[in-house]
């Protein structure tokens, strides 16, 4: 016969030798690398393991259950960390069949059905020593419900987890009382603190339940929900997330006030919550407050470029991180951020776009720059995902367009700024970078058709030669505007030719026909390719066109603006154009009827890149002394 | 190829491990790097042609990067990434001039220089200030940046991590992906054109990529930020980009190969665009080699294409330069020739063609005739102009290889050229008839190795044959067998017994070199003298030849006078050691081989009393000389002699003299018919009855061991008397009498008399008698076995008695040696009836 109780002793001796050993490291102010920090946790959960299966090579014992819980506890919380959860739940339930066996005699199926298992084994409990221990486990089983969202399951427990926070949070008061007294070396110590996991755990699952519902469309449910949480006890940046979440359900419900309040008190608790600025930054978009806008772009930017930001929240005690637990995808979609440069292109187009040009030059200046710093771009901002290697990681954000694009979108601004000779060597830069691969020839499908039949033209080499065509044809626009600005007609017209040379190449097809030049009558969609470059040629004939009137040759110069008012018919400055030179050519009647066409208000255009705007780079036309012309001309 | 490579040895580092792919990289100045998959790095100097410097790391260490400037480098073992700078430590070192002469220093690298703690890194790569490791998890490959530390800062800053899906390994079985892990993935980074302005910026594993290409590879992105692009050739076959300096860039899988990557480089430069290769190149160990062009085809558009080939592999290694691919099968090294000669400038047409003709010409790469290259470190041009590669072969030895320089003048002199050529075809048939020659001599040798074997084995198999059948009385005489001769010979006033040994090859067959002649000498009574060590003592000799019908004498001195006890066993083996096969290098390799032998015994003799018997020329009788011994053993022997002479006369029939009373006797007695029968034949055809005695006496004499003949002489015994006066090798006198005597006349009770013959010894030494008799009892016995079968029932009944009578005598023999003290024999006299 062996000794049981000397075994015992044994046994809770290299427990807690071992969660001595976990603590420290977590003790140790995180100085080991994330790597060594996981290898110390699977050796651990090994060791664990080891011990847990010593002690289950004995018959259950009435003696050894609470340690054998305890053990088991101690196995399966690193087990979890480690993200095996069916492995801790098989741990789990054959620890509780044990304990169950050794003080009842009976044993408790647990077939495929957990939820019936719990609760039976939730009616059994009666044993108070017992008791305690049981709760512990539960709490692992609701940490790995949680972890692999199983949120209708923990609604059916929500009542036994309730109460099960209560008597465990008692009860660590009582434990605290009691191990002050009791040497440690008489109790098996425990890697967590059961209370500090209960009240994590609860926390936990009111985000993730808030974002379910949030993502179910269950806004006021969600919010209730969450305003209960904001009364529990939670570590900061958890905190801030029930803010945040509180924040977009107002924002669901219309209520952009009450949301901007709620994510400003998200920042005010923790000041990492990016997310909540992001979404701040959305709120005051979607009131049309663009200064307040811009500003919280701005905010977000250097909040994003702070070391800090990166810094993934950490769970300080134990080794169960919310990472770990806070894995539902709608959670993940609600605290995602873009990265900085993206924050920057917007904060530099917002500037743009909204009369603050040369903010926006130095916004897009700094954008370049760092795109051509040293640092490689893969390290972004980490979300709370990204302490998971997740393949997507690095897919799945780039709302920022092409570097082309970028280089015109900048060219199109530092134009605006009056300075055409930064834009010419922007513009030249991308011209000779695109120029040795424009295609011979090509053909435009309709966007529709080419979805259905999903082949796209952009080939295993990753160049795709509409957008390469598209991006050239720009540059030359560009360069032709800078020349126009220079008054430098002829090179501006070298320029434009250039551009309409280019695009005259395209042809489209339409299904069932043979591809064609794309001609005005066709219904162009916003934002397709098409459209885009209807609109370049448009823009491109009317400044060639221009150029020719400042250049005298005003036949030329009619035709190339009646060409690009077919094209591109809401071009406000052919129009203008082209009644200008009927104007001269003594054709004055037309002239009139051109310019009170130009001033029948069009539909803005939305959507287009910022270089495919009409820039007020060249000469204008003083629309009141048309009036006046117009008036002086008198009635037909 | 025309002409030779030259191969030039510069070092030796051992065998190297097969699992790993070495790594030699060019450093600081002419200092190289060299990775043989130990915990080792070699700095080698290669203009001084010696190490300089050893770097102990922790672990196996994986790959080795430099800086830029070419100050520091980075090392990757199984614990993590080291950064070291093996100038600082040279000048370290140097100042602690203590162990100079005891070849390069080693220095240990400890964890301080430790700023990576990654573990499991198969490569690494340097791109301006980022560090990029590639290390393998469990389902991924991972791809790691980490910003290089700041001088004062000790540990590098992650900068992010790229991961691709492993694809399954099913490809592959278990033992190739455990030997896979070990595979060091391919790293490279293309720089665009536009990117560095200057060639000499590169270091190891940058390449510069003709602009149009690389945008057609990488796309208008990555060649607009200028961003350099990590070429990635994985051990699962697959090619992966990255751009490194794009937003949102990620692993791209570029192509797959199927087969394990084994070198990426760019290559191909044209006069068009100086210094800016216009081929990437990828080739898979199998042989498949995939380039990447940019195809021009006519009226389209560029595109980039991906012209996939096979080439003899396995591909072992690789290394590029402006116009050819070098590989290693292992068995050769090849040069394979990238450019496009008669693409450009002719005409869009031609383009189609020559790109067909571009891969027609690499189906055919041309031997370098260089094998067991396993590692190359880049093409150089030497101050000559000559192409020079550095090699890191199987057996780790660093070569340098200097290619055959390339003829540029080849249309424009034919006829120079055809005479350059056919001398070069002489050379290279010169070089062929080498290699010839010396597989034929391999062959040969392997062929005489066999041959060798094969006797070996044939006489191994005779032998144990002839040992099988030892038990029954041989038919025929072994065909190889020993026999030997006693010859007293004096030296230094001493007398001392000479053994011949004659080894007779009558087989067929040649004991060639690698057998030995073994004889191990020992005396019979050892074995029962417990308390004493055995005397047994070994000779050996070695021989060469010994072809059918040769016989091999040797002599070995078997006792001096008075020191040994006989009678003695002499047993003959024959050794046959396996080392004498191979030549000695093979065998130094082969520890285990060198103490194996096979030993197959010949036969035992046994050389007793009257084998080294020294018979007197003259017939004296002179009694006094048997008192001439100084032993005081013998003295007490004789004064005690009276005693027991009495009990040895009541054995004997008919006592000695008076004069000779304290001499002992002992008689055997044998038929005479049985003699004639056996003797008279061949010694004495007279048949007299003097010469029956006579011949016995003369065979008893004459008779070596082993069949040989003794060294005694018939003249020396008295033919008168029949009387044999010797000294035996004790130096006591003895006295052999051989005499007629007819039984019947005394025994009245029988009627046909039988004739006998008796033989006396006699001598004052009872060992003497002792000894004599048992030899003569052996001869007898032996006779008495050969004897035809005729008469059997008498002769049984001889043998019958003779074979007790025997042992007791060797029995008797054996313990009156060691203790002459206990004198309490009794010798019996056997008769025949």
């Amino acid at each position: 016969m062996y000794q049981p109780t000397c075994l015992l002793n044994e046994w809770m001796k290299e427990n807690n030798e071992l969660v001595n050993k976990l603590k420290q490291q977590y003790g140790g102010r995180d100085t080991l690398s994330r790597d060594q920090n996981q290898n110390r946790l699977r050796w651990c959960s090994s060791e664990f393991h080891k011990l847990l299966r010593k002690i289950q090579g004995v018959p259950p014992l009435a003696d050894g259950t609470h340690l054998e819980l305890s053990v088991a506890f101690n196995a399966c919380v690193c087990t979890i960390a480690q993200s095996q959860f069916t492995d801790a739940e098989l741990h789990i339930t054959q620890a509780i069949q044990r304990a169950l066996q050794a003080t009842e005699g009976d044993l408790h199926p647990v077939a495929s059905d957990l939820p019936a298992f719990w609760k039976s084994v939730l009616k059994s409990l009666g044993n108070t020593a017992l008791n305690s221990c049981l709760l512990h486990l539960l709490c692992l089983q609701w940490a790995v419900w949680l972890a692999t969202c199983r949120l209708k399951t923990i609604q059916q427990f929500e009542v036994d987890l309730f109460s099960l926070v209560e008597t465990v949070c008692a009860g660590g008061e009582d434990d605290r009382g009691s191990k002050f007294i009791g040497r440690s070396s008489d109790t098996p110590l425990l890697v967590t603190e059961p209370r500090k996991l209960a009240e994590f755990l609860q926390i936990c699952t009111s985000i993730t339940q808030g974002a379910e519902r949030l993502a179910e469309g269950l806004s006021s449910e969600a919010l209730s929900g969450l305003q209960k949480a904001t009364s529990l006890s939670a570590p900061r940046a958890l905190a801030a997330y029930v803010h945040h979440l509180s924040g977009s359900c107002f924002a669901r419900m219309s209520c952009p006030q009450m949301a901007l309040q709620c994510y400003r008190k998200a920042l005010e608790t923790d000041s990492r919550c990016v997310c909540a600025l992001y979404q701040s930054m959305l709120i005051y978009r979607q009131l049309g407050n663009t200064q307040a806008e811009i500003q919280a772009l701005r905010l977000l930017h250097s909040t994003l470029l702070l070391p800090s930001a990166s810094v993934p929240v950490q769970a300080d005690v134990h080794p169960l991180n919310p990472s770990l637990l806070l894995c539902s995808q709608s959670l993940n979609s609600q605290l995602s951020v873009p990265s900085a440069l993206s924050v920057l292109h917007n904060l530099a187009l917002k500037c743009v776009l909204h009369e603050r040009v040369s903010e926006g030059v130095e916004y897009y200046l700094d954008l370049l720059a760092s795109l051509h710093s040293e640092d490689p771009h893969g390290a972004r901002t980490k979300t709370l995902t990204d302490m998971q290697d997740h393949l997507t990681d690095y897919a799945k954000d780039t709302p920022l367009p092409g570097l082309p694009q970028i280089y015109l979108e900048a060219g199109a601004a530092i134009l605006m700024a009056r300075r055409p000779f930064d834009c010419m060597a922007l513009c030249n830069e991308v011209i000779s970078t695109t120029v040795e691969l424009l295609p011979e020839r090509l053909v435009l499908e309709d966007p529709e058709e080419r979805s259905e039949s999903g082949t796209r033209d952009v080939g295993a080499e990753g160049v795709d030669k509409e957008a390469v065509l598209l991006w050239t044809g720009a540059a030359y626009l560009l360069l032709g505007h800078c020349h126009t600005h220079l008054k430098d007609w002829k090179q501006a017209v070298t320029h434009y030719t250039r551009c309409i040379n280019l695009l005259v190449k395209v042809h489209f097809k339409k299904k069932g026909f043979q591809p064609q030049i794309p001609s005005a009558d066709m219904v162009v969609k916003q934002g397709t390719n098409l459209c885009i470059l209807q609109r370049l040629k448009g823009l491109s004939l009317a400044g060639r066109g221009i150029s020719f009137t400042q250049m005298d040759k005003l036949k030329e110069a009619l035709r190339d603006l009646l060409l690009s008012v077919q094209a591109f018919p809401e071009c406000v400055g052919a129009e203008l154009w082209c009644g200008e030179v009927l104007w001269r050519l003594g054709r004055k009647h037309e002239a009139a009827a051109c310019w009170e066409k130009s001033w029948i208000t069009k539909s803005p255009v939305e959507d287009l890149p910022l270089y495919l705007r009409e820039l007020q780079s060249g000469p204008s036309l003083d629309s009141t002394e048309l009036r006046q012309r117009i008036q002086e001309l008198g009635p037909v | 190829m025309e002409g030779r490579c030259s191969v030039e040895t510069l070092a030796d580092f051992g065998f190297l491990d097969a699992s790993f792919t070495p790594k030699i990289t060019p450093g600081f100045g002419p200092d190289l790097f060299v990775l043989t998959g130990s915990d080792e790095v070699y700095v080698f100097n290669s203009e001084e042609r010696k190490l300089t410097l050893v770097l102990q790391f922790p672990g196996p260490v994986s790959d080795l990067v430099q800086s830029p400037d070419k100050q520091l480098i980075y090392v990757s073992c199984s614990s993590g990434v080291y950064c070291v700078s093996p100038q600082l430590l040279l000048s370290r070192t140097q100042n602690h001039p203590a162990d100079v002469s005891s070849g390069p220093p080693e220095l240990q690298i400890s964890s301080d220089s430790l700023v990576i703690g990654e573990e499991g890194v198969l490569s690494l790569l340097l791109v301006g200030s980022v560090l990029l490791l590639l290390s393998h998890r469990d389902t991924l490959w991972l791809l790691s940046l980490y910003k290089t530390p700041e001088p004062e800062s000790s540990s590098c800053e992650l900068l992010g991590s790229f991961s691709l899906p492993l694809v399954s390994a099913a490809v592959c079985d278990d033992d190739e992906a455990k030997m896979g892990t070990r595979r060091r993935p391919v790293l490279i980074c293309v720089h665009s054109v536009s990117t560095s302005p200057s060639e000499e910026t590169l270091v190891n594993s940058h390449y510069h990529l003709e602009s149009v290409l690389f945008k057609l590879l990488f796309g208008v992105d990555a060649a607009l930020a200028k961003s350099p692009v990590v070429l990635c050739g994985l051990p699962d076959g697959r090619l992966c980009s990255l751009p490194l300096r794009l937003p949102g860039s990620r692993l791209r899988v570029l192509h797959s190969l199927e087969q394990p990557v084994v070198f990426v480089g760019a290559s191909v430069v044209t006069e068009t665009a100086p210094g800016h290769a216009q081929c990437l190149v990828a080739v898979g160990e199998q042989g498949r080699v995939l380039l990447m062009k940019t195809e021009n085809p006519e009226g389209g558009d560029r595109a980039a294409g991906f012209l996939e080939t096979c080439v003899p592999g396995p591909a072992v290694c690789g290394s590029v330069d402006k116009q050819h691919l070098y590989y290693s099968t292992g068995s050769d090294l090849l040069m394979l020739d990238l450019s496009e000669k008669s693409s450009g400038r002719e005409g869009q047409e031609k383009n189609e063609e020559s790109f067909r003709k571009s891969s027609a010409v690499v189906h055919s790469p041309t031997g370098l005739k260089v094998c067991r290259v396993s590692a190359l470190a880049g093409p150089a041009r030497d101050a000559t102009g000559g192409v020079q590669l550095l090699s890191l072969s199987v057996r780790g030895q660093l070569q340098k290889i200097l290619l055959p320089e390339e003829r540029k003048d080849l249309s424009s002199h034919p006829s120079a050229q055809v005479c350059r050529s056919a001398g070069d075809l002489l050379s290279a048939i010169g070089d062929v008839c080498e290699r010839v020659s010396a597989l034929k001599t391999a062959i040969k040798s392997k062929n005489q190795i066999l041959k060798h074997l094969n006797q070996v084995l044939n006489i191994s198999f005779l032998l144990i044959e002839d040992a099988n059948t030892e038990d029954q009385p041989p038919k025929q005489e072994k065909q190889i067998r020993c026999h030997t001769r006693t010859r007293w010979s004096r030296l230094l006033q001493k007398d001392s017994l000479n053994l011949t040994c004659v080894l007779e090859n009558s087989s067929s067959f040649i004991l060639e070199r690698g057998w030995t002649l073994s004889i191990t000498v020992f005396p019979v009574s050892s074995s029962l003298t417990a308390g004493k060590e055995s005397s047994s003592t070994n000779f050996s000799f070695p021989f060469h030849n010994l072809c059918p019908g040769e016989t091999l004498d040797v002599s070995l001195p078997l006792a001096a006078a008075g020191d040994a006890s006989f009678p003695m066993r002499v047993s003959c083996s024959l050794l046959f050691s396996l080392s004498s096969l191979l030549g000695e290098q093979e065998v130094t390799h082969l520890p285990g081989l060198q103490s194996s032998c096979i030993s197959l015994p010949l036969n035992t003799l046994t050389v007793d009393w009257l084998h080294v018997l020294q018979v007197d020329i003259k017939k004296t009788t002179t009694s006094h000389s048997f008192y001439i011994e100084a032993d005081p053993i013998q003295a007490f022997l004789n004064s005690h002699r009276t005693e027991f002479s009495r009990q040895v006369e009541t054995g004997g029939r008919e006592g000695p003299s008076k004069t000779e009373q304290e001499l002992f006797s002992a008689r055997i007695r044998v038929s005479s018919e049985l003699l004639r029968d056996m003797l008279v034949s061949d010694l004495n055809p007279q048949g007299s009855k003097s010469g029956l005695c006579l011949s016995l006496l003369d065979w008893l004499l004459s008779e070596g061991p082993g069949g040989g003949k003794g060294g005694q002489q018939r003249d020396k015994i008295d033919p008168s008397s029949s009387v044999v006066h010797a000294r035996g090798p004790n130096g006591a006198r003895v006295k052999l009498t051989a005499m007629e005597v007819k039984v019947g006349e005394e025994d009245t009770g029988k009627e046909d008399s039988l004739s006998t013959v008796d033989v006396e010894v006699e001598s004052s030494s009872i060992a003497a008698v002792c000894g004599l008799h048992h030899a003569v009892l052996r001869r007898i016995q032996a006779l008495m076995l050969s004897a035809p079968q005729r008469s059997a029932s008498t002769k049984r009944l001889q043998s019958l008695g003779l074979r007790p009578a025997l042992q007791r005598a060797e029995i008797i023999s054996a313990t009156a040696e060691p203790t002459r003290t206990n004198v309490d024999v009794k010798l019996k006299t056997v008769d025949e009836s």
